[in-house]
């Protein structure tokens, strides 16, 4: 019985959880197939990580430690509130230090510091259908996966490279996994698309509203779609982390007065309090991430 | 069948923790193909099924999952009767119609007479539990795909050799497939329809 | 000095706080009980238990009241305390012509068999602010015999339906052909949907939809935008009894009983090369006196079979993927409203990438003017 009286262990009941674990394994074994799953509904909004929270419901144990990140940060209000929602209802430990979770749930960001073996990624996915734009049928999408026929998104690109010189999703982008489905990695940077490939965690993805989970198992082949002319390029900054001094963390910028001045400041909030505790420091050294409290 | 009472055995003592670490063990084969676990959080399992089957079991099926048991462990009026009474899941009489397939690794029917799914549902496919007479990470076989760094190896006692060729020929498939569970006595491993298999090859021979 | 924005979890528990007062209104006020909300304002309970998929006036009321009157977020509400409701069993399925008629309407014939039941209704009401009830005054109650009357018809025989009596002289479309069985409908709460959907789960899906989405849908499928010119052929409300047949027992129990109200459309066909022209229907059902759903259900039900009657599919109204995937409200209101959710990741990738088009662009303009002054 979990903390929270009335309810099962994290929420869902066991049946519930037993059909979501079934989808789960047959997506793993299918990487970054869309497995249909009966979704439920979840006390929280659709589009809100109702996707990744079933998933995170169906594979958490008491054993488990978990972090929950938004835009990267721990303490965005989302992050914090689906953090308390496990907290609650499962009773389990939670930690803002990507190296000691053992479930990672996250929304929009692929933490900076490498993942490990037996650490579980969960994304939330708004829309896991990567044609959706092009083709809005969900009878249609099907197809154009079963025959692997993506000639579509190879246009639509192409498209981006005649008018702009080069591709233009900077998002949300395309990739192949295990050269046979293309999957929609969940609105993450391309920054992090590199991070997906071979790494030695297991990735689940839920998507919520559209009830479907996909997976990439550990040391899986994932590549972002590009031309041979106009390769897969990531984000890059002429600036560095204003408060611990890094040159390769994906940024947010902040602006800090006014008059539109700007600093830029590592999205991954853990990431950055570690390298400051390696003693990293940034150009703006009197910085500190003390409190202060939003009051709405 | 009907239930035997007398037949009966406890399921898990604590349930819902039992079933998430024994999906977390089954994930952890899933997405590690070759990769040999040991569960423990049954103490007996029915006369007839393997410890890890029996938890396999208890874990993921009920009454949405269709199950096929191979003729000895349909004939087992324990193994029966437990699975009523503890998984609810109704069983069927044609292996193609089965979520799950449970079968003894000499009573396995032909890969071609599971169901593997189609092209646009590919999930839609037969999940076999095979019980081994023994399961190591000896040479064997050498395995790689998603899920494996650089190869793996695994043996798989009793398994037949049409049966051997038929499921390293069925890659071909992909994404069509047929993922399977390995069990012996409380370990198990798994293979998912990507895992691509070799005979090993001794280091003479490759030279 | 830059500070990081960090106390998230305050600043949530504060905005709760705050929505609690909120909610509360003015303390010199009586507060609404639940009571209340149920009995005074039943129609809007209704809605919440429609799309909220579960009938209990009671809690509907109160996910009414702890949502402060808004209908989308009790619908929410309620649906998040379902989902973890164990399943004890299906019910046999409802006898609505055994219904106990409260108000029956048919736009087809002036008379029939049982007759035409007014009922209570806010048809034919001028609608004129009545400020005596402003004055906290009472409103004028039902005469007795209008009571009176209302309950000897409840009570009264069961009366055929009025699309039965069409089916008698072969004019409109069998609900299923002769000689199949009833089918079990499959779940969508349970199970997700698959394109193309079987009627019941089209049916199932409309059912849990937004009232305003349906009600739209319907109108335009009347205005044009669509091929639907219907006759309604009958409106009714009234309760019905739910019987379950248990797993023991092997025969049906009565467990309750539930106020409904049913729509039957009538729409025109003209025939197909393997159908005689004929009437075909469109169905609509409710929870409680919730007319405006039932028929706007019964209308795009209608509007969604084009396809499995040969009719050309041209409109968003006939799409099953376009209406079916949009209908909820819970899903819709969360995938717009979690625009609210930081997105900062996204947009500083939108905000390089602008940056460097208007690069690229600029210095792709300021070497074309210098190329063109070194040819001058």
């Amino acid at each position: 019985m979990s903390t929270a009286t009335g309810y099962n262990f994290a929420y869902l009941d066991e049946q519930s959880k037993r059909m979501i674990r079934r989808a789960i394994l047959k997506g793993v074994a299918i990487p970054g197939y869309q497995v249909p799953f009966g979704g439920r509904e979840m006390p929280l909004p659709h589009g809100w990580g109702t996707g990744g929270m079933q998933v995170t419901a169906s594979v958490i144990g008491e054993a488990d430690k978990l972090k929950v990140i938004d835009q990267g940060a721990d303490d965005t209000t989302n992050a914090v509130s689906i953090r308390r929602f496990f907290a609650h209802t499962a009773g389990v430990e939670t930690t803002e230090q990507t190296a000691e979770a053992t479930l990672i749930q996250t929304r929009h960001r692929i933490p900076e510091r490498p993942l490990q073996a037996d650490q579980i990624l969960i994304y939330q996915v708004p829309i896991p259908e990567p044609l959706r734009f092009i083709e809005p049928r969900e009878s249609e999408t099907r197809k154009m996966h079963a025959l692997s026929e993506y000639g579509a998104m190879q246009v639509k690109l192409y498209e981006d490279v005649a008018r702009f010189g080069h591709i233009a999703t900077s998002y949300d982008y395309p990739v192949m996994v295990n050269n046979r489905y293309m999957m929609d990695p969940s609105p993450i940077p391309k920054f992090d698309n590199p991070k997906m490939s071979m790494m030695p965690a297991l990735q689940l993805f839920g998507a919520g509203f559209e009830k479907r989970i996909y997976a990439v198992p550990p040391f899986t082949q994932v590549e972002s779609l590009d031309f041979d002319d106009h390769p897969f390029e990531v984000q890059s900054w002429d600036e560095a982390c204003a408060i611990c001094g890094s040159d390769h963390s994906f940024l947010d910028e902040v602006i800090t007065d006014d008059n539109g001045s700007k600093m830029f400041v590592c999205s991954d909030t853990d990431y950055c309090r570690e390298r400051v505790d390696q003693g990293f420091v940034g150009t703006a050294a009197d910085l500190s991430t003390s409190e202060q409290e939003t009051e709405q | 069948m009907a239930v035997s009472s007398h037949e009966l055995i406890a399921g898990f003592a604590d349930p819902v923790q039992a079933s998430q670490q024994v999906f977390r063990a089954a994930l952890k084969v899933m997405s590690e193909p070759g990769t040999l676990v040991e569960i423990d959080y049954a103490e007996t399992a029915p006369k007839g099924l393997d410890l890890s089957t029996w938890q396999l079991a208890l874990s993921l099926l009920d009454p949405n999952t269709r199950v096929w048991l191979s003729p000895t462990l349909a004939a087992n009026d324990a193994v029966i009767s437990n699975l009523r009474f503890h998984c609810q899941c109704p069983l069927v009489d044609n292996p193609f119609d089965a979520d799950f397939v449970i079968a003894w690794h000499s009573e396995l029917p032909l890969l071609a007479e599971l169901n593997w799914g189609t092209a646009e549902y590919p999930d839609r496919s037969t999940t076999l539990i095979v019980q081994v007479p023994a399961l190591s990470d000896e040479p064997d076989w050498t395995l790689s795909g998603p899920g494996i760094e650089h190869t793996r190896s695994l043996y798989v006692a009793g398994l037949s050799e049409p049966f051997r060729s038929d499921l390293t020929r069925s890659r071909q498939r992909f994404p069509l497939g047929i993922d399977t569970f390995w069990c012996c006595d409380n370990r198990m491993a798994a293979l998912p329809r990507t895992t691509q298999i070799e005979p090993f090859k001794k280091a003479e021979e490759a030279c | 000095m830059y500070v990081a924005v960090k106390g998230g979890e305050k600043a949530i528990d504060n905005a709760h706080a705050l929505m609690r007062t909120q909610r509360r209104g003015d303390s010199a006020i009586a507060e609404l009980s639940v009571d209340q909300i149920r009995q005074q304002l039943p129609l809007a309970v209704d809605r919440v238990m429609n799309e909220g998929s579960v009938y209990d006036p009671e809690l509907a009321a109160l996910a009414l009241k702890q949502a402060s009157g808004d209908a989308v977020e009790a619908i929410f509400l309620l649906r998040a305390y379902r989902t973890t409701l164990p399943r004890f069993g299906y019910s046999e399925p409802l006898d609505t012509e055994q219904m106990q008629i409260e108000r029956r309407i048919s736009g087809t014939f002036k008379d029939l068999p049982g007759g035409q039941i007014l009922g209570s209704t806010y048809d034919y009401t001028h609608r004129l602010l009545d400020f005596s009830l402003l004055a906290a005054g009472e409103a004028e109650m039902a005469p007795e015999e209008a009571n009176a009357l209302s309950e000897a018809l409840a009570a009264g025989n069961s009366c055929p339906r009025v699309l039965e009596l069409l089916n008698k002289e072969g004019l409109i479309e069998q609900s299923r052909e002769s000689g199949l069985d009833d089918q079990v409908p499959r779940d969508l709460t349970r199970e997700p949907v698959n394109y193309p959907a079987e009627r019941a789960v089209r049916l199932q899906n409309l059912i849990r939809g937004d009232e305003g989405f349906l009600l739209s849908l319907s109108y335009a499928s009347m205005r044009g935008y669509g091929d639907s010119h219907p006759f309604s052929g009958e409106m009714r409300t009234g309760r019905v009894s739910v019987e379950l047949v248990p797993e023991e027992l092997g025969f049906p129990i009565e467990v309750g009983e539930v106020l409904l109200t049913e729509s039957e459309m009538v729409n025109q066909f003209h025939g197909s090369k393997d159908l005689p022209p004929q009437f075909t229907r469109g169905y609509g059902i409710a929870f409680g006196r919730a007319e405006r759903k039932a028929m706007s259900v019964a209308l795009v039900e209608r509007a969604l079979r084009a396809e499995e009657l040969g009719e050309e599919v041209l409109y968003p109204t006939q799409d099953q993927e376009f209406v079916l995937s949009h209908t909820d409200c819970v899903s819709a209101n969360g995938f717009v409203s979690h625009l609210k959710l930081p997105h900062y990741v996204d947009f500083q990738s939108e905000l390089e990438m602008i940056r460097r088009l208007r690069n690229e662009q600029s210095q792709a303009t300021q070497s074309k003017t210098t190329n063109e002054e070194a040819d001058a």
